[in-house]
């Protein structure tokens, strides 16, 4: 591209992604190639990223926009990223295409979710391997029959990670939804019968627990060719009326950093 | 559903007459084929596309049961397979190429599959994913990698209209077969194929393990012969991790 007109102008970093010119600032996320390792952590709230990078040896604010808020130091030598998605699929997409634009190869969801079966134990982490596509953005991406599959060497990293910091953990496919209230008040919704009739269909096939991201940055990630991998806490359980208290809430989130950031000592450095 | 002491209602074989592994190649003809990889082979029948026989590798009960063409039928075998006992499916197919990251005489071990099939919507509704189990996924790749096997890893497609996967054109839904087609090629789809998403949709929801390997574009009798080392060799990995366990 030699000359942009309005619109590319608009959307210019997503469109130099594709020729080449990486030092453009990404539209939405503020960064530039350089900014950013290629492991990047992806919390849902911008206000997890400061604690997520204290769990970092050294770590430092890049750009703050909307909300995506980035920092990137280094772990065990190691460099690695976190950058907040905002909540649900649609400005998670924004952040995946962006984020791979300037680097990014791996990316690790770090999240919290409500517990769906009976098994899944609040405080418990869920090492997804794939995702129900129950919401909007990756379908816009690609054909609802495409599944929204977690990479397997990332995965078998969280597992071993897992397994070495003697975290509990559960691996399997978790729900992802666009409404939350639609989850937690389905009575309340004109399409109740839909969503009660889909939730009980995800529960007898194993579902393991429900969230907003995972499904997109699944899909999203298979078409960019980037590694991905997801950590969800069990912080709730709708059924039985649990949830953590605010300090096992803390803990519960560091074992999950701590958890992730081992297992990107598994994954190559890639430049 | 059944009666356990009765025969299931397709399969020539009826409780405890299946192992906790069970190799499911679509073609009955492959079933003897594949079989003279085994010990101890017993050939226990055949129903309709349904052959069964047992054996034994390095001292691990192995079963081989063909599914037939299409997601219908292998609906048909993983459930009464489950029903008398199946714990672990693994799948032996052929495959076309899709995006041109497996060609021709690879072979690719699915990760999961598109849900271009009938039969898993029966069962789920179609945002569920159709998944491998990740134990089977990785003990394949182990598996090659210890036998230097080279194999590509990642997702297929399962399709019910093998015509109009090869002549699309002569569809009356061309357009949207071509349309689907060029989103797997973009996407990132590796082979596409006939059982998969069915068998991985199924094994999730009857809580047990399921994997495939898929040959592309061959069957020639030296592939056949190193996606089954790979299978039995894999089994009997995960057979030494149960017994750590």
């Amino acid at each position: 591209m030699t000359k942009k007109d309005g619109v590319e102008e608009a959307i210019g970093g997503l469109l130099d992604a594709y020729d080449d010119d990486k030092e453009a600032i990404q539209y939405h996320v503020q960064l530039k190639k350089g900014d950013i390792s290629d492991f990047v952590i992806l919390p849902g709230d911008p206000g997890r990223v400061e604690f997520i990078a204290e769990h970092f040896d050294k770590a430092e604010l890049v750009a703050e926009n909307r909300e995506y808020k980035t920092m990137t130091g280094e772990y065990k030598g190691r460099p690695v990223t976190v950058t907040s998605t905002g909540i649900g699929c649609p400005s998670t997409a924004i952040a995946i295409e962006e984020l791979t634009n300037v680097g990014a190869r791996t990316f690790v969801r770090m999240g919290t979710s409500g517990a769906m079966q009976d098994y899944t134990k609040v405080g418990e982490k869920v090492i997804a391997t794939g995702a129900v596509r129950y919401e909007g953005t990756s379908v816009q991406y690609m054909p609802i029959e495409f599944p929204a599959v977690a990479s397997h060497d990332m995965v078998l990293a969280l597992k071993d990670s897992a397994i070495k910091n003697k975290i509990d953990y559960h691996l399997g496919i978790v729900q992802s939804k666009d409404s939350f209230y639609g989850q937690h008040n389905p009575e309340n919704m004109p399409i109740a019968d839909e969503l009660k009739q889909k939730w009980n269909a995800w529960v007898k096939g194993g579902v393991l627990c429900s969230e907003m991201e995972a499904a997109t940055i699944f899909v999203v990630g298979s078409y960019r060719k980037v590694r991905t991998g997801a950590v969800l806490l069990v912080a709730g359980d709708q059924a039985k009326g649990e949830s953590l208290t605010k300090e096992e809430y803390k803990t519960n989130m560091s074992e999950s950093v701590n958890m992730i950031l081992d297992s990107s000592l598994d994954i190559k450095v890639e430049v | 559903m059944f009666n356990k002491l009765e025969q299931v209602k397709h399969l020539p074989i009826r409780f405890g007459e299946v192992a906790r592994y069970v190799i499911v190649p679509g073609d009955p003809n492959r079933v003897p084929i594949i079989s003279k990889y085994l010990d101890n082979v017993e050939h226990q029948g055949q129903e309709r596309e349904f052959n069964a026989s047992r054996g034994t590798y390095k001292d691990v009960e192995v079963s081989v049961v063909s599914t037939g063409v299409g997601c219908p039928s292998t609906a048909i075998a993983v459930e009464e397979l489950v029903h008398i006992g199946a714990e672990v499916f693994i799948r032996i197919g052929t495959s076309g190429a899709v995006d041109g990251s497996a060609k021709k005489g690879d072979m690719f071990i699915a990760t999961a599959a598109v849900r271009d099939d009938g039969t898993s919507k029966q069962y789920m509704p179609i945002e569920f994913p159709a998944i491998a189990s990740h134990d089977v996924v990785i003990n394949l790749i182990n598996a090659s990698k210890s036998l230097n096997i080279e194999t590509k890893v990642g997702i297929c497609q399962s399709k019910d209209s093998f015509f109009g996967e090869v002549e699309p054109e002569r569809m009356p839904v061309s357009p949207y077969l071509d349309y689907k087609w060029n989103a797997w090629q973009k996407g990132g789809v590796g082979a596409s194929e006939m059982e998969a998403a069915t068998l991985f949709t199924l094994s999730q929801i009857r809580k047990v393990k399921a994997g495939a390997i898929l040959a592309i574009e061959t069957s020639d009798e030296e592939t056949i012969d190193k996606m089954t080392n790979i299978v039995l060799e894999s089994i009997y990995y995960m057979e030494k991790e149960k017994s750590h366990d």
